[in-house]
């Protein structure tokens, strides 16, 4: 409940005009940090929804895969430089986003993840990789200006936000991977 | 059969359909080789897009079936140790046989002829050679390939930190710390497994960034990269694949040669060092495949003529050693398993060889693009991969059934050798005289050495046959001839 509280104050401060004008206006903050803050509030406050739909979740996302992969079609979605754009320019796809983004995304993470197996989980993380890498190229190396709302410096730095993103996940692989995992001390 | 036996039987199953794949699929990719060996020599007269469609063909194919085929003896030992994944070895040949039809499909109906580098810009820009439909099935078939092993790896690598802890424990660094008795050291299965799952997640990861690009640049031309980037993940993946293959392939030598001679297969400090070594070097040195470009930074060229040598020595090293060892005075008697890991150890010592020499720049900067090249990896991986397979399919054959040999195998084993001398040497020669390599037609210079190729090669296919064959009458009567399990009780010195 108290999660489903800081989920919900979460999601109404981003909801605040002035918060949503100052994150829109830079495209590194829209895109890394509103929209994952969206899906965060979606997660925290999600536990409610799951309670209470406990056997919808279980009937249609028994194994987790269902909902992941709506998580990922929604958050390829949103990594989109035309519908960043369109967010900012037209108010159905910013209903849309503040929508899709907690509801759906965050909501269908945090349903799937705790049921996904290992490998399912490091697929997913794996897939995300080499896209945020993608991404980063997509970024910095665009020779125009791709979203009428923010100029090509921006766009640049968004690329490199998401390089630096690339870099922090193949360093946490590595210390997860080379760190003892095992559940006993002695093997 | 008990319950034992049959789960033990149903997953020797899946380990002997990627086996009996492999086999058929790496016969057709030789014909391929031939073919191109023959148009080469002058001998056979095939259209110049019909070349490069069999060069792109022949060259993903072998990678990606012995790959393949490697990937069932990692599976098939290291699953002795460490408990892994039915469904996903499943996956991995659902995918893997989708993948090819796409790359098939790609080739032949739409004439992709890129070779296996795809080299950005080339699947875009082809000069009207083959349109934009070939190009994403060949590069969405090699990404749904690189799914499949992607998989594979997780798989092994989640089995691994499951029972060892980490992936450094499961390379035995707390063995080469101190702080764990040698005798607890992990087995050479789980050393090797380990390695390969790092070396080719990472080249898998690589290889996936640059697909997409390529596909993404297919479509839609105008969003361009840096082909300097495009040139390091390609080799970043495709080396280290390449190079892996031998890797998972030598798990065969280090268990094959302990059952035979009844003697273990020790982790020694030195035995892990090295592995570790070579699980750093395979991820750097891939830069060897650069010398050429001028525009990459120096201290790169240099680092990957220097490492290249250190590269392969210190895993080949501690093995051929550990194997001249293993032998020695045990009174091991030899057959085809035996025979045929044994001799890859030589093709593997004499194959990196002119590898070293290449990756020398001075020579490097004359000698890359000839055949020069082909001459070592067809060595590396016919004489040592591909032989530590066959000799891993002879092995399988004998535990589950008692196959026995007959002459014919014995004198496949000795046109296999002379079969794959032959061709590779044919490419050593016609690079010492120059031949430029992915060339179509020849100077009537050239053509001789092509010529001694294609007879050495279809000397080679005759003994493929013959080694395929016998897996295939194993298949046939694996179920009436008696089960080998006497094969592990007792000792065959």
């Amino acid at each position: 409940m108290k999660q489903a509280g800081i989920g919900l104050s979460l999601y109404g401060l981003l909801m605040i005009p002035p918060v949503v004008h100052f994150l829109e206006s830079v495209m590194l903050f829209h895109m890394l940090v509103q929209l994952p803050l969206l899906i965060v509030a979606g997660w925290l406050m999600g536990g409610i929804f799951i309670g209470k739909f406990i056997n919808f979740f279980t009937k249609w996302n028994a194994s987790g895969i269902p909902g992941i992969l709506l998580f990922i079609i929604i958050t390829m979605y949103w990594m989109l430089p035309r519908v960043l754009d369109e967010a900012v320019s037209l108010w159905y796809m910013e209903l849309f986003k503040f929508i899709s983004l907690p509801f759906l995304a965050g909501l269908c993470l945090r349903d799937s993840w705790c049921k996904l197996k290992i490998v399912g989980k490091s697929f997913v993380y794996l897939n995300y990789l080499p896209m945020f890498g993608l991404m980063a190229w997509l970024y910095i190396d665009t020779p125009i200006q791709i979203c009428n709302n923010y100029l090509e410096d921006q766009q640049k730095v968004l690329g490199w936000g998401f390089l630096f993103i690339t870099i922090c996940m193949i360093i946490y692989i590595l210390q997860q991977v080379f760190s003892d995992q095992s559940e006993t001390p002695n093997h | 059969m008990n319950v034992n036996q049959v789960a033990e039987k149903t997953r020797n199953n899946q380990v002997v359909t990627y086996l009996a794949i492999s086999g058929i699929i790496v016969i057709a990719m030789m014909i391929f080789g031939i073919l191109m060996l023959l148009q080469q020599g002058g001998v056979i007269n095939l259209p110049p897009a019909t070349f490069y469609q069999f060069l792109t063909i022949h060259g993903t194919g072998m990678i990606g079936v012995a790959a393949l085929a490697a990937a069932a003896i990692m599976w098939y030992f290291l699953n002795k140790y460490v408990t892994l994944s039915q469904k996903i070895l499943r996956i991995n040949l659902a995918l893997f046989l989708i993948g090819v039809v796409m790359v098939i499909i790609g080739v032949f109906s739409f004439e992709y002829a890129s070779a296996w580098t795809f080299l950005y810009p080339l699947p875009a820009l082809s000069a009207n050679a083959w349109g934009t439909i070939g190009a994403l099935l060949y590069l969405g078939g090699m990404l749904v390939l690189g799914i499949g092993f992607l998989l594979f790896y997780l798989d092994a690598g989640r089995a691994i930190i499951k029972k060892y802890g980490s992936l450094g424990k499961g390379l035995g660094w707390d063995v080469i710390a101190g702080k764990k008795a040698e005798q607890d050291a992990p087995p050479g299965a789980v050393v090797a497994s380990t390695m390969v799952t790092i070396v080719n997640t990472t080249a898998i990861t690589a290889g996936a960034v640059v697909l997409i690009m390529n596909i993404i640049n297919v479509i839609n031309p105008s969003f361009t990269f840096d082909p300097l980037l495009a040139k390091n993940l390609t080799y970043a993946f495709g080396h280290i694949f390449a190079n892996a293959v031998i890797y998972m392939a030598v798990i065969a030598v280090y268990e094959i040669l302990q059952k035979y001679t009844d003697r273990p297969w020790k982790s020694s400090k030195s035995f892990l060092v090295a592995w570790t070594m070579s699980t750093v070097f395979t991820l750097i040195i891939y830069t060897h495949h650069l010398l050429m470009d001028s525009v990459m930074p120096k201290w790169t060229l240099i680092m990957a003529q220097v490492l290249s040598y250190s590269n392969g020595l210190p895993v080949l090293v501690v093995t051929a050693y550990g194997a001249l060892m293993i032998v020695y005075k045990s009174g091991i008697k030899w057959d085809m398993a035996s025979g045929l890991t044994y001799v890859a150890m030589f093709g593997w010592v004499l194959g990196v060889v002119p590898a070293i020499i290449d990756a020398t720049i001075v020579v490097n900067h004359v000698m890359h693009n000839t055949k020069w090249v082909p001459g070592h990896f067809h060595m590396y991986m016919g004489l040592g991969a591909l032989a530590m397979i066959f000799g891993f399919m002879y092995y399988v054959a004998k535990v589950e059934c008692n196959m026995r040999i007959n002459m014919l195998d014995k004198m496949a084993f000795v046109i296999y050798i002379l079969g794959i001398m032959g061709v590779s040497g044919s490419f050593l020669v016609s690079g010492a005289i120059s031949t430029p390599r992915r060339w179509a037609t020849h100077f009537p210079d050239w053509i001789g050495p092509a010529q001694f190729g294609a007879v050495s090669g279809i000397c080679l296919v005759m003994a493929v046959s013959i080694f395929v064959w016998h897996f295939v009458r194993f298949l046939m009567n694996r179920n009436t001839l008696n089960a080998g399990s006497d094969f592990s009780k007792k000792k065959l010195a």
